[in-house]
């Protein structure tokens, strides 16, 4: 008997351990498997497989049974999820529903999920701006959260190798707020976008710049593409039903099968986790305890390095019920800092008007991107009663109308005959960075179980008049540049919409220098269990404007080179 | 007031061509007054017939395909079973037996007509008495609303917006129609060209 378990630990027993596959699981796994490590990768949900697991990514629109509209019922069922603008009858099978996974909202907050291989990067809006020094400045000048523990300087490197890897297409713009990386050619602005880019340049001096996005879209495939399998985009944008060219990136299309391709991966599905394994003698993590969420038991797995990806929220969860003596409110959290200071971005305010030029012009085609508008609030020096700023997207269109009052013939000509409106569409929408606080925080509810007898999280996050102010100051601020522009018939709109539909949540397991008063040193290791490492949105010490993905592929690559190097010289 | 709220997408294309309201129906509002379970539709081949004869009305064959080539009757079916509420479920339902108490099938193909305009025309009376609302609310995004009640939407905007939805998003309707290019690998300005096809994505 000694033997077999003996026997049956060697079997369960790794080098590296990855909890997640997603987004910033992925890079782990390729990192980690790539540095010749024996690595487990576990995912809660099931299997989707890139091309092959996408059912609807082929479908013709007569092929979708009710041609894109929702089954009755199934919003109904769903009051969180379906308010995700990417959740319909096509993209349905990658979102968690309301009832499979329940959490308690302290205060309302719509946390969207995607429970399968590749997580939500199968779902994500592929927006990919590099952060800048800027940001990771940001605190220590202005007086929140703690001083982040590294410096842009630290990051770009990597930056450069995940842009590389992963394939990001944008313009090389020179600007010190949104530095430049390693761009394949960049899509279009269109004559409109264009137009307000030129406008703003003479408006502002330059300091207002109108750019085209940057985002994880292959415009023309390096070699390394190629060798993913992956291809160029064709613009279908139908991203979310998972793309089978591998046009964008996501973790089932390139990071895990260029892990699964060294041997070194072993990839378990059904895999909840339950918690982090600490051993008090060897004062460090062993291993994790997963439920197969099949059969609903438990197991054990062991390894040297663990590295926690569960996506933010889910992050904080397993570190706060992974207690033992010498943690016993949650691991590594002597600071009682764990699942505190959690942030987002404030997406709910948006600005539209109409510009009556360029009228002997339409656009063909499809860009899965928009333009741009980098922060340009507070960004050299504190100018506003309120901190930090706001970054936009924006975008120009050319409605049409038809007229659909007739009946057969007439009818049928009036919808053949559209007749393109007598101005452009403009429209922006709102990226605000939030203040990351300590009254923002998730922990575990102390009476309600989850389907595997997890405690269930206990979300508390809200808006503050940081936020309220800065929306009317966006408002502002873009009313005076529509109107500079040209723009006619503006129209504001603030949707105060919950929080978490952004899906940008971040923070709980915040980096910083000081284990009193944040979790993770500069190499995003816990600080009081050093071979444990956080590298999704859970590790942000604060927010920034853009879109966070990019930012955590290139935590992720630094660490686990870090984690790799330090095992080597046996500090793990 | 018991009010029933829907963001809806503007009609940017035909494949997306139902108005707010009908959206609303679907689901997509707040303040719900109840999710009942709903009986399927029960109606019979007289009342089936009635149906691909209006939708027929509304988008006959010419020199194209007409409703009935592309199987739209049996989408009207499908969606109201599948996608549409309680009230509509029993405003539909009254529109089908009123036509059928007129002898609809028996009429000229004038009487036909006729008779569907002032549908047109009473529905049109009831959206108002119903106090439906659009407002302009963001980018391509209409803010509409109407007043809960116990019959749903009318029976004609029913019909006629699920006639133009099944057709121009079948696949005889849309190829017979449109410029469809499902992989356009571009974006990029146009000058207009006089008598180009609408493309669709």
């Amino acid at each position: 008997m000694a033997n077999l378990n003996t026997d049956a630990i060697k079997s369960r027993t790794f080098d590296a351990i990855v909890i997640g596959s997603g987004m910033s699981g992925g890079w782990a796994a390729k990192e980690l498997t790539g540095k010749g490590l024996k690595t487990l990768v576990l995912e809660r949900g099931r299997e989707v497989k890139h091309v092959v697991d996408y059912p609807t990514a082929q479908l013709h629109p007569w092929e979708l049974p009710n041609r894109g509209q929702m089954r009755y019922g199934v919003n109904e069922a769903n009051p969180i999820v379906s308010k995700c603008y990417a959740f319909g009858e096509a993209t349905e099978q990658f979102f968690v529903k309301d009832a499979e996974h329940p959490y308690v909202q302290e205060k309302p907050f719509d946390w969207i999920r995607g429970y399968q291989t590749g997580g939500k990067s199968l779902l994500w809006a592929r927006q990919t701006q590099r952060w800048s020094a800027f940001d990771f400045e940001g605190p220590a000048r202005d007086g929140f959260a703690v001083d982040w523990p590294i410096r842009y300087d630290d990051l770009a490197p990597w930056y450069s190798y995940v842009e590389k890897f992963a394939g990001i297409s944008g313009n090389r713009d020179g600007l010190p707020q949104l530095p430049d990386g390693e761009f394949l050619p960049p899509h279009e602005m269109n004559c409109v976008e264009q137009y307000f880019s030129e406008s703003m340049a003479k408006a502002y001096g330059g300091a207002r710049p109108i750019i085209i996005g940057r985002c994880a879209h292959i415009t023309k495939p390096e070699p390394i593409h190629l060798e993913q399998g992956r291809s160029r985009c064709a613009q279908r944008t139908l991203c979310e039903r998972g793309c089978p060219l591998g046009g964008y990136f996501s973790s089932n299309a390139s990071t895990l099968p260029w892990a699964a391709k060294t041997g070194k991966m072993t990839l378990r599905p059904h895999s909840v986790v339950h918690s982090i394994i600490y051993d008090e003698k060897k004062q460090k993590a062993v291993g994790v305890r997963v439920i197969d969420s099949n059969t609903k038991e438990m197991e054990e797995y062991f390894a040297k390095i663990i590295f926690v990806n569960a996506a933010a929220l889910n992050t904080n969860l397993i570190l706060l019920n992974s207690t033992s003596n010498r943690f016993p409110n949650g691991l590594g959290n002597d600071s009682g800092l764990l699942g505190k200071f959690v942030a987002f971005h404030n997406y709910r305010a948006g600005i539209n008007a109409e510009y009556e030029g360029y009228l002997d012009k339409t656009t063909e085609g499809n860009r899965p991107n928009s333009a741009y508008i980098p922060r340009f609030r507070n960004l050299l020096k504190q100018e506003t009663d309120f901190l930090r700023g706001y970054a936009a997207g924006f975008g120009a269109y050319r409605g049409q109308s038809d007229n659909r009052s007739g009946w057969g013939e007439d009818l049928k000509t009036g919808i053949l005959k559209p007749k393109l409106n007598d101005h452009w569409g403009v429209g922006s929408h709102m990226m605000g960075e939030t203040i990351p606080k300590e009254s923002n925080y998730v922990a575990l509810d102390k009476d309600q179980r989850d389907p595997w007898g997890i405690p269930q999280l206990r979300i508390s996050v809200d808006y503050d008049e940081n936020d309220v102010k800065m929306t009317k100051d966006f408002f502002e601020q873009m009313t005076e540049m529509y109107t500079k522009a040209g723009f006619k018939n503006i129209r504001t709109y603030d949707s105060n919409r919950t929080p978490g539909l952004d899906i940008h949540e971040m923070g709980g397991v915040r980096m910083g220098r000081d284990p009193k008063t944040s979790l993770l040193n500069g190499w995003n290791q816990l600080h009081q269990c050093k071979n444990v490492f956080v590298t999704d949105g859970a590790c942000m010490t604060s927010t920034s404007t853009q879109n966070p993905s990019l930012t955590y592929m290139a935590f992720t690559a630094r660490a686990a080179d870090y984690a790799v190097s330090e095992l080597k010289k046996k500090n793990l | 007031m018991n009010r029933r709220e829907a963001l809806a997408k503007a009609t940017l294309l035909l494949g997306a061509a139902l108005s707010g309201p009908t959206l609303m129906a679907m689901g997509r509002w707040e303040n719900a007054i109840g999710t009942t379970v709903r009986d399927k539709l029960n109606l019979s081949n007289l009342q089936k017939q009635i149906i691909a004869e209006v939708a027929e009305l509304i988008l006959p064959r010419t020199d194209t395909v007409g409703a009935k080539d592309v199987g739209v009757p049996a989408f009207i079916e499908m969606m109201i079973n599948d996608c549409y509420q309680s009230p509509e479920h029993r405003s539909f339902m009254a529109g089908v037996v009123e036509l059928e108490g007129m002898k609809f099938l028996d009429m000229s193909a004038t009487q036909k007509t006729d008779t569907l305009k002032q549908v047109e025309q009473k529905a049109k009376e009831q959206m108002k008495a119903y106090n439906a609302q659009t407002i302009k609310f963001g980018d391509n995004q209409d803010l509409e609303s109407m007043n809960a009640v116990k019959m749903g939407l009318p029976f004609w905007r029913l019909i006629k917006e699920l006639t133009l939805l099944g057709y121009y998003t079948s696949e005889g309707g849309t190829k017979a129609s449109f410029d469809y290019v499902p992989n356009p690998g571009k974006f990029e300005l146009t000058k207009l060209k006089p008598g180009q096809k609408t493309i669709v994505y």
